[in-house]
């Protein structure tokens, strides 16, 4: 961003907004004692991204959310946006939207009050609170329904009304905390997609929360994915997929296979001694040191749709074998569960169709193409 | 795509927000100087010598002294002591098998008999008390007939016997009300498996049934034994030669406007309640119950034809001997002439008439006061019982504790602390509308107080966020959000608080003068002059008024009558 961008632009479209994170940390004083919810955490999102926090329950996404929104005090850190410090701003100044899992909407005003309710806020005409709150009702087919109350809306609706609610006043940015969570399957991929197009529409920068990698995935241009607090990793969707910087990235995200390597350099080989050589090498995260067991080296990870699998054959050797287990048709691909003695874990192999010759008790081979490996190196040594 | 707003509304910047600090401190100072300071206060004037103020070198412990040395002082703490006992344990026995006689049993006009039960709770200052004497005086109708039917003599009114009866019937009320909404709310899924075990009725009573009332019934009974420690109105009336420490605290300042004598007896009064509450709250921790079951269905009731006689008898009986002196009041007020006779000879309007033209003075007074007082009561308590339920702080519990102790303070203690403290120094309030106002609002400010910690419970602290993050400062989030959603829970719990005020007399009688009478200092004054009638008259008004409040208050917030009381 050049500081001729800075300078011109009054609020619009066309300027790309900054908003950046840097080294933020919540620690919460318990009973127990300090719990760092979240541990210097740095991030920056541009424009109209999409951007998705990520990571399993409890690992800080909320807290860091709530510090952004100004709910929460921040412990260490700062928080810009387009250059101005939010740390110094109260939350109501802070110009943001913000959409709850819980809807938190207000059961004694209208849809059509709660959806204003920012604008009343902002002392705006009536005529604008009449247009505007029109528009983004009609926006989120909620028309009809402008003199309902909460208490007389689906679970959907009363979403959709939190979204209106929290849209209509143009804010800087929009944030969601895993706003999903109380829907059912069904609507919940509708919604996503419904969210996802109307902040394109309306061109807000977005900072949504979830748990749930396959929505992280379906709805992001960026994903920060978060373990106990602290920001592994981020990057586009299929950048995490294919390139997780970490064994805990690249097992939350989607289905990963682990295979413990020994030795080390040019002679890594599984327990029953398949040797691989060229593999693509990266260290584990710097606490992912229990991942290894006391004798691996080395961890090789590959996704279940990369890999091959045949009936096995007469001379094994210098191959990975094991036993089928299972097999599961899962429609659009068959998932077949091997014992092997190279893994610790069932290893996982999605198949476009049924393997010929390859049944539930089958003895088989598998593998795959050097490139799609990854090995992580044991930390710490 | 462009602006939906039709134009970027303008981030309001404002600086930092105030408010809540600005009401936090104007909270805490009235927390400190009309609660924290007149306890501390009347604490310390009761190691003074009569008539001086405590400082460091004057400090003796001769108010306490005359618990050893004088009989009058020994009896009077005895006295308490056993009638706030013999009233609690009758006031159980009374209760429970009523409670469960109308959760379990198949009887008609539920609804009206919890309606009922709360009449005893409103009854009208000292006329209330003296119907018994109507009933069971020497002349008394009930002794009347008792002694012409059943040959049998009825003990003096006036003692032990008269206090406890009217005590323990104007007073159970809170004991059933508790039982009888744990019973009727209870799983019935325990009972029937217990059924199905092969228990017979009677042992479900016992080993199922019984344990699940327990701790309602201590919650009950600690009610009452506070109201009985305080009891005031009930001993000033019917003790005779009887004192109990509430009775003897008036005596003191009345007789001999003794201030530390009675700032002594105070402590020792709130010594012996904080003691039993310590002991009600140690038995109840023992046990731990889950009793509310998560099913919605209620318990099968019990149809057998005995038990539904049995239930009738006694559930309508015991209604109709608690409402008894409210009857008797009414009637009373009718009676134009009744000179020591068995029933008045002439009936008719007369006493309204001449009590309309006598105590519109003290029914203003009532209004009054008590409506500043309700208002106080709402705003600190509203913003005391937000904060308390909102935030956590350090200290929290120091505001817990200011706020609920006079709740179990007796309302007499109250008035003498009120008394002690702005009699002398720096602030002098004896004899304005100011100090009364002070005592109904620190006696009733927890109502509220807990009305709203339980309504902002209720409120999602998201909306107050999602509030916020829309833009809204502390004051416009409150305005907007919070007040209109707790706004029925405080509005029931102020129409109660108004109620109360209307006919409160242990505060009152501490802290009332010439030009501040109340409805109570006036029906007292009746009594005083053996205007029963007349007193009868301005009871009755108050019982109307009072009933037409709790049953508009029962519309506003959609809730029965008893479970405001509950
Ligand atoms: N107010 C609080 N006080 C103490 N600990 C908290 C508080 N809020 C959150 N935490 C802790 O911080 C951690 C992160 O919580 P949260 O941000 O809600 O996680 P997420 O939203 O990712 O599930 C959790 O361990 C949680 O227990
Ligand atoms: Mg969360």
């Amino acid at each position: 961003m050049s500081a001729q961008d800075t300078a011109t632009a009054p609020a619009s479209a066309e300027r790309r907004r900054r908003f950046s994170v840097e080294g933020l940390t919540k620690v919460f004083s318990t009973e127990e004692g300090q719990v760092r919810a979240v541990d210097d955490v740095s991030f920056t999102i541009e424009g109209d991204t999409f951007f998705t926090m990520l990571g399993p329950s409890g690992c800080g996404k909320t807290t860091t959310l709530r510090m952004i929104a100004g709910l929460e005090t921040i412990s260490e850190g700062r928080i810009l946006s387009d250059g101005a410090d939010f740390s110094r701003m109260n939350a109501f100044e802070r110009n943001i939207g913000m959409v709850f899992q819980s809807y938190a909407l207000f059961p004694h005003m209208t849809v059509f009050e709660n959806a204003a309710y920012g604008l009343r806020l902002r002392r705006a005409p009536q005529a604008t609170v009449d247009a505007s709150v029109k528009r983004i009702l009609a926006m989120l087919q909620l028309d009809g329904l402008a003199h309902r109350y909460p208490a007389d809306l689906s679970g959907g609706q009363q979403q959709r009304v939190s979204i209106a609610r929290a849209l209509v006043y143009e804010p800087g940015m929009l944030l969601l905390d895993e706003p999903l969570a109380n829907l059912d399957a069904k609507l919940r991929v509708e919604m996503r997609d419904e969210i996802r197009r109307l902040q394109k529409a309306l061109g807000v920068m977005a900072l949504y929360v979830t748990h749930d990698q396959e929505e992280a995935m379906a709805v992001s241009d960026t994903i920060a994915v978060f373990s106990k607090g602290r920001l592994m990793q981020v990057g586009a969707p299929f950048e995490i997929y294919a390139r997780p910087a970490s064994l805990f990235v690249a097992d939350f995200i989607g289905k990963a296979n682990f295979l413990p390597l020994r030795g080390d350099g040019a002679s890594a080989a599984t327990r029953s001694g398949v040797a691989f050589s060229g593999l693509a090498r990266r260290a584990a995260g710097s606490n992912e040191a229990d991942w290894f067991g006391p004798e691996a080296q080395a961890m090789l990870m590959v996704r279940p749709e990369r890999m091959s699998l045949t009936p096995k054959a007469a001379t094994g050797a210098g191959t990975l074998s094991g036993t089928v287990r299972r097999i599961q048709f899962l429609g659009t691909f068959v998932r077949y569960l091997i014992e092997a003695p190279d893994a610790d874990r069932p290893v996982l192999i999605d198949r476009p169709a049924f393997v010929d010759g390859v049944v539930e008790g089958s003895a088989v081979d598998f593998g795959f193409a050097p490139e799609d490996a990854v090995l992580f190196e044991r930390p710490g040594r | 795509m462009s602006a939906v707003a039709g134009g970027n509304a303008p981030v309001r910047r404002r600086g930092p927000d105030l408010l809540p600090w600005v009401a936090g401190a104007i909270t805490l100072i009235v927390l400190v100087g009309f609660l924290a300071y007149p306890i501390l206060t009347t604490m310390a004037n009761s190691f003074a010598p009569q008539g001086e103020s405590f400082n460091w070198f004057n400090g003796t412990l001769a108010n306490f002294e005359r618990f050893w040395t004088s009989a009058l002082y020994r009896s009077a703490l005895w006295n308490t002591i056993v009638i706030s006992v013999a009233v609690t344990v009758l006031s159980t026995l009374v209760a429970v098998p009523a409670a469960y006689f109308v959760a379990r049993v198949d009887i008609p006009f539920k609804p009206l008999i919890l309606s009922l039960s709360i009449i005893p709770l409103i009854a009208p200052p000292f006329i209330g008390a003296y119907s018994w004497v109507i009933l069971l005086g020497r002349n008394g109708i009930v002794t009347h007939y008792v002694n012409q039917w059943l040959g049998l003599p009825m003990p003096p009114v006036y003692g032990y016997f008269g206090v406890i009866v009217a005590m323990v019937l104007s007073n159970f009320t809170y004991v059933f009300l508790f039982v009888q909404g744990a019973l009727s709310a209870s799983d019935p899924h325990l009972e029937e498996s217990a059924r199905v075990m092969g228990a017979s009725r009677w042992r479900i009573l016992r080993t199922v049934v019984l344990p699940l009332a327990i701790p309602p019934m201590l919650a009950g009974a600690m009610i009452v034994l506070i109201e009985a420690l305080g009891e005031f109105g009930v001993p000033a009336v019917l003790g005779g030669e009887m004192y109990v420490l509430s009775t003897l605290m008036y005596f003191q300042i009345n007789g001999f406007f003794n201030l530390n004598g009675a700032a002594a007896i105070a402590l020792v009064n709130v010594a012996i309640t904080l003691v039993a509450i310590l002991f009600l709250l140690r038995i109840n921790k023992r046990r731990r119950f889950v009793t509310l079951g998560s099913t919605t269905r209620r318990a099968a009731l019990i149809r057998t034809p005995g038990m539904r006689i049995a239930a009738n008898l006694y559930v309508w009986g015991l209604l109709f001997l608690a409402i008894l002196p409210q009857l008797v009041i009414v009637f009373t007020s009718f009676s134009e002439r009744w000179p020591g006779t068995l029933w008045p000879l002439q009936y008719g309007w007369s006493n309204y008439t001449y009590v309309f033209n006598r105590v519109v003075g003290p029914i203003q007074n009532s209004l009054i006061l008590g409506a500043i007082a309700t208002v106080a009561c709402v705003v600190f308590g509203t913003l005391t019982g937000y904060v308390a339920e909102r935030k956590s702080f350090a200290g929290k519990w120091a505001l817990d504790l200011t706020i609920m102790l006079p709740f179990i303070l007796p309302g007499i203690v109250t008035g003498v602390a009120l008394l002690v403290t702005f009699n002398a120094g720096p602030i002098v309030l004896t004899g304005t509308a100011v100090i009364i106002v002070i005592g109904y609002f620190v006696r009733r400010m927890a109502y509220i107080y807990r009305s709203v910690v339980a309504a902002v419970a209720q409120v999602d602290p998201r909306m107050e966020e999602a509030s916020t993050v829309a833009g809204a400062t502390w004051g416009e989030t409150m305005r907007k959000v919070t007040i209109p959603l707790i706004a029925p829970g405080i509005l029931a719990g102020a129409i109660i608080v108004f109620t109360t005020l209307i006919s409160e007399m242990s505060t009152t009688v501490m802290l009332y003068s010439a030009r501040w009478k109340t409805i109570s200092i006036a029906i007292y004054e009746r009594l005083e002059t053996q205007e029963i009638s007349a007193a009868a008259a301005i009871g009755t008004i108050t019982i109307v008024v009072t009933l037409v409040l709790v049953f508009s208050a029962t519309k506003i917030i959609g809730k029965s009558m008893s479970d405001l009381f509950r």
